[in-house]
C-alpha cells in the first residue's frame, strides 16, 4: 500500500502559519523525500510542531500547500489525510485496551478483520503480550510503542513523530532510537520527527533541517549541519563551536587570510558562507574537537600551515575519554577544546601557557552580521533567539 | 516525646524507633468526628425512628406501638403502587430530557465556550439563586392555559402527539403529566449539566486529534472516544436527577392535577395531612429500596468502574 505510487514526497510550499500578529512559521518551502527520516530540529516555539501539524492536517495553514506525492491534501480534514501522528503525549485511547487502540484505525476504514494485522504490529513492537491492558497498566517506553504502532498499522505515506521521545527518561530514549530507525528501516514509510534534541535528530535522520524563529535556517545530513553550518545558530545549536571575530587580511587563490587578534588564520573560500572583501568581517569557526593543544614551550613542534592561536589555560573538566580545556585567549574569551586522552601532557594544568594549532581545512567562516551566541543554551543564547525571532 | 530528644541512642541506626508522634495517627479520626456525628444524628437516627415507625399500629389518640406489623409495607404498596410507577416514569422521562438537553450544552462549555465558559457556568447555576417553589410556580405562569408557549405547542401540532401519548389532555398543557415532566426537567437539568460538563472537561483534547488523525470523522469521534470518555459523567448526572426527581413532590403538587400524584406526594400526604405515620414511613422505605435495587442494576449495567 505505501509504495503504490512512486511520487510520495511531501512537498510543503510557501507554507506559513500566523497567530493574530505572531508568524509561529514564515512562508516555507521544503520537500520530504519518500522513504527519507526527515528532522525537523530546533528549541521550542520555533515553529517545528506547528509545521508537523499543518502536514497532519490538525492546523490550518495561512498561506500556501502541503501535497503528498501528486495531491494537494491542504483543503482535507486529518481524517482523510494518507498520514498518521505519534503524538508527543501519545494521546492513547484510555478507554480503550492496546489491542482496540492499534485497531482503532483500521477499523475507522471499515476494515473488519484486524486481528492479523493487529499482531503483527504488536509483535513488530514487542507487545503481543500486552494487548489486553489498558494503557495506564503500561510503562512510558511501552505506551510510546503502541502510539508508533496505532499509527504504523496504517502504513500511512508519511509517518510524523511529534518528540515522540520526549517523556522518556535518558536510557530508554537512545534505546528507542534505535528501535525508531529499525522500523523505519523496515517499514520503509517517510518519517517526520520533531525533536529539539540535537543529538536525537542526527542519530535517528538521513536528513535535518534546523528551525529557527519559524524559519529553515540550514537543512542537510547530520554530517554536513555539524562541518558546514552556515549560520551562528547551527553552529552553537548542533554541538559546540568556537567563534572568532577576524578581518579579511587577502585572499590567495583558494583560501582567504584573516587577522585575528594579532595572528592570522587560514580558511579555505569554498568553507565561507560569507561573503568576504578585504577589510571586511567574518566569524571564523572551528570545532572543540578538531583543536590540538600545546603547552607554550613546545610551540615549535606545530607543523607549517596550521591555523594557530596563543592562550592560558582557564579550566579543564577530565571526563575520561577526553579532556576538556577552557582557554582564556585574546581572540575568544572561552575557547574551548576537547582532547583525547592518549597521551596525556601532565603540565597542561589551568594557568599554563598553551599554543591551539588546527588544519585550516576544519575551519569555517560565517557571516560577522550575527549574534555570536544565537542557539547557545545560555541565558545570552536564548534572549540571542529571541531577538532574531522578533 | 522529649525523653527521646535528651537521650538519643549514641551511633545507633534505631531501627526499632518507636513511632515519634503517636497522636498523629488520631487525627483523621478527629477530623472525622464532625462528619460522623452529623451522621448519626441526622440520617442514622431519623433512619431507625422511621424504620420503627413503619413497624407500629396504633392511631394518634391512642399512640403508636411497634407490633412488627409488616403487612403496613404491603398495604401501601398494593393501594399506592400507581403513584410508585409514575414517579419512575415522569423522573425517567425528565432524566432522558435532562441528558437529551443538557449533553450538547455541556459540550459546547467543555469545549466551545473559550473565555465564555465561566459565564455560561454561572448561568446555569444562577436559577439557583431563586427558591425552589418560586421557579416552579413560574412555570405554572409559562405553561398557562391559552397563553404564548400552550399556542405556539399548539400550532405546531406538538399538542397533537403529547395528546396521543397521554401527556397532554385536549388544550391544556398544566395540571398534565407533560407539565410535571417538564416542570423536573427545569429543575435538575443543572445537576445534568455539571457532572457531565466536569467528566467531558476532563477528556484531553489531544485525544479528539488523535481520533482525527486515525481517520475517524467527528461523529464517530464523538461516538468512540468523546461519549465513552464522559460516561462517568452520564452516570453520575443521571443519577444525581433521577434520585431526586422520583422522590419530587413540588412539581406534581404545583403543575399537576391529581392524576398526576407521584409519591412523593402520597408521602406528604400520608405525613401532614392524613397523619396515618407508619404507611408513610413504609412508603418511604420502599422508595429507598426501588431506588437503590434500580441504581446498582444501571451501574452494573454501564460498567463505568472500567474507565479511568
Amino acid at each position: 500500500m505505501m509504495t503504490q505510487d512512486a511520487g510520495g514526497d511531501v512537498r510543503l510550499s510557501g507554507i506559513s502559519k500566523k497567530y493574530g500578529s505572531f508568524t509561529a512559521v514564515h512562508p516555507l518551502d521544503l520537500t520530504v523525500p519518500q522513504g527519507s527520516f526527515f528532522a525537523l530540529l530546533g528549541a521550542s516555539g520555533c515553529g517545528k510542531t506547528t509545521t508537523l501539524r499543518m502536514i497532519a492536517g490538525l492546523e490550518e495553514p495561512s498561506s500556501g500547500s502541503v501535497s503528498l506525492g501528486d495531491h494537494d491534501v491542504t483543503a482535507l480534514p486529518p481524517y482523510k489525510r494518507p498520514v498518521n501522528t505519534v503524538f508527543q503525549s501519545y494521546a492513547l485511547f484510555p478507554h480503550l485496551d492496546i489491542y482496540e487502540n492499534v485497531a482503532f484505525g483500521l477499523r475507522r476504514r471499515g476494515i473488519k478483520s484486524v486481528k492479523k494485522q493487529v499482531d503483527t504490529m504488536l509483535e513488530l513492537v514487542q507487545l503481543g503480550e500486552q494487548a489486553r491492558k489498558k494503557p495506564h497498566q503500561l510503562s512510558g517506553g511501552q505506551q510510546q510503542r503502541v502510539a508508533v504502532a496505532r499509527a504504523l498499522i496504517n502504513h500511512p505515506k508519511v509517518l510524523l513523530l511529534d518528540e515522540p521521545l520526549g517523556a522518556l527518561d535518558l536510557k530508554l530514549r537512545r534505546q528507542m532510537q534505535l528501535e525508531l530507525k529499525r522500523i523505519q528501516t523496515e517499514v520503509g514509510i517517510t518519517f517526520i520527527h520533531v525533536t529539539h534534541d540535537q543529538e536525537e535528530a542526527m542519530t535517528m535522520a538521513d536528513t535535518v533541517a534546523v528551525m529557527n524563529g519559524g524559519r529553515v535556517e540550514q537543512l542537510g545530513s547530520p554530517a554536513d549541519l555539524y562541518e558546514n553550518p552556515q549560520s551562528t545558530f547551527v553552529a552553537n545549536f548542533l554541538g559546540t563551536s568556537n567563534l572568532i571575530e577576524a578581518e579579511v587580511d587577502t585572499k590567495t587563490g583558494d583560501d582567504i587570510v584573516l587577522k585575528a587578534g594579532g595572528g592570522k588564520l587560514t580558511l579555505p573560500g569554498a568553507r565561507c558562507s560569507a561573503p568576504t572583501v578585504t577589510g571586511g568581517k567574518v566569524l571564523v569557526g572551528i570545532r572543540p574537537e578538531k583543536i590540538a593543544l600545546v603547552h607554550a614551550d613546545d610551540a615549535g613542534e606545530i607543523p607549517a600551515g596550521r591555523n594557530r592561536i596563543t592562550g592560558r589555560i582557564a579550566d579543564s573538566s577530565f571526563i575520561g575519554v577526553s579532556t576538556q580545556y577552557v582557554i582564556d585567549s585574546p581572540v575568544c574569551p572561552e575557547f574551548e577544546v576537547y582532547a583525547q586522552n592518549v597521551d596525556r601532557d601532565l603540565r597542561l594544568v589551568p594557568g599554563t601557557e598553551v599554543v591551539l594549532h588546527w588544519s585550516p581545512a576544519h575551519t569555517f567562516g560565517l557571516d560577522a552580521a550575527q549574534s555570536l551566541l544565537a542557539g547557545t543554551t545560555g541565558d545570552a543564547g536564548i534572549q540571542a533567539v529571541g531577538e532574531e525571532a522578533a | 516525646m522529649s525523653t527521646l530528644t535528651e537521650a538519643p541512642p549514641p551511633l545507633a541506626p534505631a531501627p526499632e524507633r518507636k513511632p515519634p508522634r503517636r497522636r498523629g495517627r488520631l487525627v483523621p479520626y478527629w477530623l472525622l468526628l464532625p462528619g460522623i456525628l452529623w451522621l448519626l444524628v441526622f440520617f442514622a437516627l431519623p433512619m431507625v425512628y422511621q424504620a420503627s415507625t413503619s413497624v407500629q399500629t396504633g392511631s394518634l389518640e391512642e399512640g403508636y406501638q411497634v407490633t412488627w406489623h409488616l403487612a403496613t409495607y404491603w398495604d401501601a404498596l398494593t393501594e399506592y403502587w400507581p403513584q410508585f410507577l409514575r414517579s419512575v416514569l415522569y423522573a425517567g422521562c425528565a432524566t432522558v430530557l435532562c441528558l437529551i438537553l443538557g449533553y450538547p450544552l455541556a459540550y459546547l462549555i467543555a469545549f466551545r465556550a473559550g473565555r465564555w465558559r465561566n459565564v455560561v457556568l454561572i448561568l446555569v447555576i444562577a436559577p439557583f439563586f431563586t427558591s425552589f417553589l418560586i421557579r416552579t410556580l413560574a412555570w405554572k405562569t409559562i405553561l398557562a392555559d391559552g397563553g404564548p408557549v400552550v399556542g405556539a405547542l399548539n400550532s405546531l401540532g406538538v399538542l397533537d402527539v403529547t395528546n396521543w401519548l397521554g401527556l397532554t389532555a385536549g388544550d391544556r398543557v398544566l395540571a398534565t403529566p407533560l407539565a410535571v415532566i417538564c416542570g423536573l426537567t427545569y429543575n435538575f437539568l443543572p445537576f445534568m449539566i455539571l457532572p457531565l460538563y466536569a467528566s467531558l472537561e476532563r477528556i484531553d483534547q489531544r485525544l479528539h486529534e488523535a481520533a482525527g488523525d486515525l481517520y475517524a470523522t467527528p461523529f464517530t469521534t464523538f461516538r468512540r472516544v468523546t461519549f465513552p470518555l464522559s460516561m462517568p459523567g452520564v452516570v453520575s448526572g443521571t443519577l444525581l436527577t433521577f434520585i431526586p426527581a422520583s422522590g419530587d413532590y413540588v412539581n406534581a403538587d404545583l403543575l399537576g392535577s391529581t392524576d398526576t400524584r407521584m409519591i412523593g406526594n402520597v408521602i406528604q400526604t400520608q405525613f401532614l395531612r392524613v397523619l396515618d405515620y407508619p404507611t408513610a414511613a413504609a412508603l418511604s422505605f420502599i422508595l429507598m429500596a426501588a431506588i437503590l435495587i434500580m441504581v446498582t442494576v444501571y451501574i452494573r449495567k454501564a460498567g463505568t468502574e472500567d474507565l479511568v
